[in-house]
């Protein structure tokens, strides 16, 4: 891999995880589509991707920095008193623990063989269009809906509810945030909730995921790419942090569906392209 | 309740032990040791213990 190949998809990877756009579609469609020869399976790669995903996961403790320190406060303070309160950080602290236990579950069971079995670009296009009509539904179904109600008003079966939602980015083309925003905005959140509940419901799954991976980035193998990796890990993390901040504000006023036409404009066109057999 | 959050917590620490020395190999895609499955058990197995400490119910503080 190249430098400028490393540093294109560290750009890649922090934004399309956040944004509603599937950054595994992404990584698969976009080396497709510039006749990249990535191999998936080298070690130096995969301690890249780790990389990636570290720097992507620091970018929103980062961005999050004073919500978690007052969820942590709030969860170990509930832990020592032994019973909750009606503190709402709290509540949403016990809401991201439980919604993350579903994700964690099928993510370290699943994960390999779905990604195994649905790895070709044609799949891939097929699902990132999937993903287009599940943010055109989820918003169809929002504005249906009378009312909205605050994060902290969610109960544990919604909590689960939105967790196994994230499930779905396990198919590589059906984005976590997409997925999980449009589970909140059917359970009757704004968009603006509906997306920070996401951002904090991804940021221990994509943490603890690269933490466990790091020892990747030490072994033998990998030595050679470390500039790279700590290049990527650095520009991952900007790029991540840049997409948040832009994304909060987005969802103040705005929706899912400009996300959606490009899913579907983009998943279209690389259908078309591997149908062809111009990317494979 | 709290017998039942107590005997999860000790189901999901030993499933850890199993998946960490390499002795349950359920839902793993190659043989071996699986840190991520263990340590996915272990918390669940520290979340387990939280609920008992709890009262395994919904009571609230005042």
């Amino acid at each position: 891999m190249t430098w400028f190949q490393a540093m294109l998809l560290a750009v890649l990877q922090g934004a399309s995880e956040l944004f509603p756009v599937s950054s595994l579609g992404h990584t698969v469609l976009v080396p497709a589509l510039l006749r990249w020869h990535v191999d998936r399976t080298d070690p130096t790669f995969l301690a890249f991707v780790v990389a990636l995903h570290l720097g992507t996961a620091l970018a929103l403790v980062a961005f999050y920095a004073d919500d978690w320190a007052r969820i942590v406060r709030a969860l170990v303070a509930s832990v020592v008193r032994g019973k909750l309160s009606d503190d709402p950080c709290e509540k949403l602290g016990w809401l991201l623990v439980v919604g993350t236990i579903p994700v964690a579950l099928l993510g370290v069971f699943f994960q390999e063989p779905v990604r195994r079995f649905f790895g070709s670009s044609a799949i891939v296009s097929c699902f990132l269009i999937v993903n287009a009509f599940i943010m055109f539904a989820g918003e169809a179904l929002r504005r249906r809906a009378s009312g909205s109600r605050e994060l902290d008003r969610l109960t544990w079966s919604d909590a689960v509810k939105v967790g196994c939602s994230q499930g779905a980015a396990l198919l590589p083309g059906i984005s976590r945030s997409g997925s999980s925003i449009v589970a909140g905005l059917l359970l009757g959140l704004r968009h603006d909730d509906a997306a920070r509940y996401s951002f904090l419901l991804a940021t221990p799954v994509i943490l603890a995921a690269s933490v466990l991976e790091i020892p990747k980035l030490f072994e033998p193998a990998a030595h050679a790419a470390l500039a790279q990796s700590a290049a990527g890990c650095v520009l991952a993390g900007v790029t991540a942090y840049a997409s948040v901040a832009f994304l909060t504000r987005w969802f103040h006023s705005h929706d899912l569906r400009p996300f959606g036409w490009y899913c579907l404009i983009f998943g279209s066109s690389c259908l078309a392209l591997a149908l062809a057999k111009v990317i494979s | 309740m709290k017998v039942v959050a107590f005997l999860l917590a000790v189901v999901f620490f030993v499933v850890a032990v199993l998946y960490v020395a390499g002795l349950m190999q359920f839902g793993a895609a190659t043989p071996g040791r699986h840190v991520k499955h263990a340590v996915l058990f272990a918390i669940l197995g520290a979340l387990s213990l939280v609920w008992m400490r709890f009262g395994a119910g919904p009571e609230r503080a005042r």
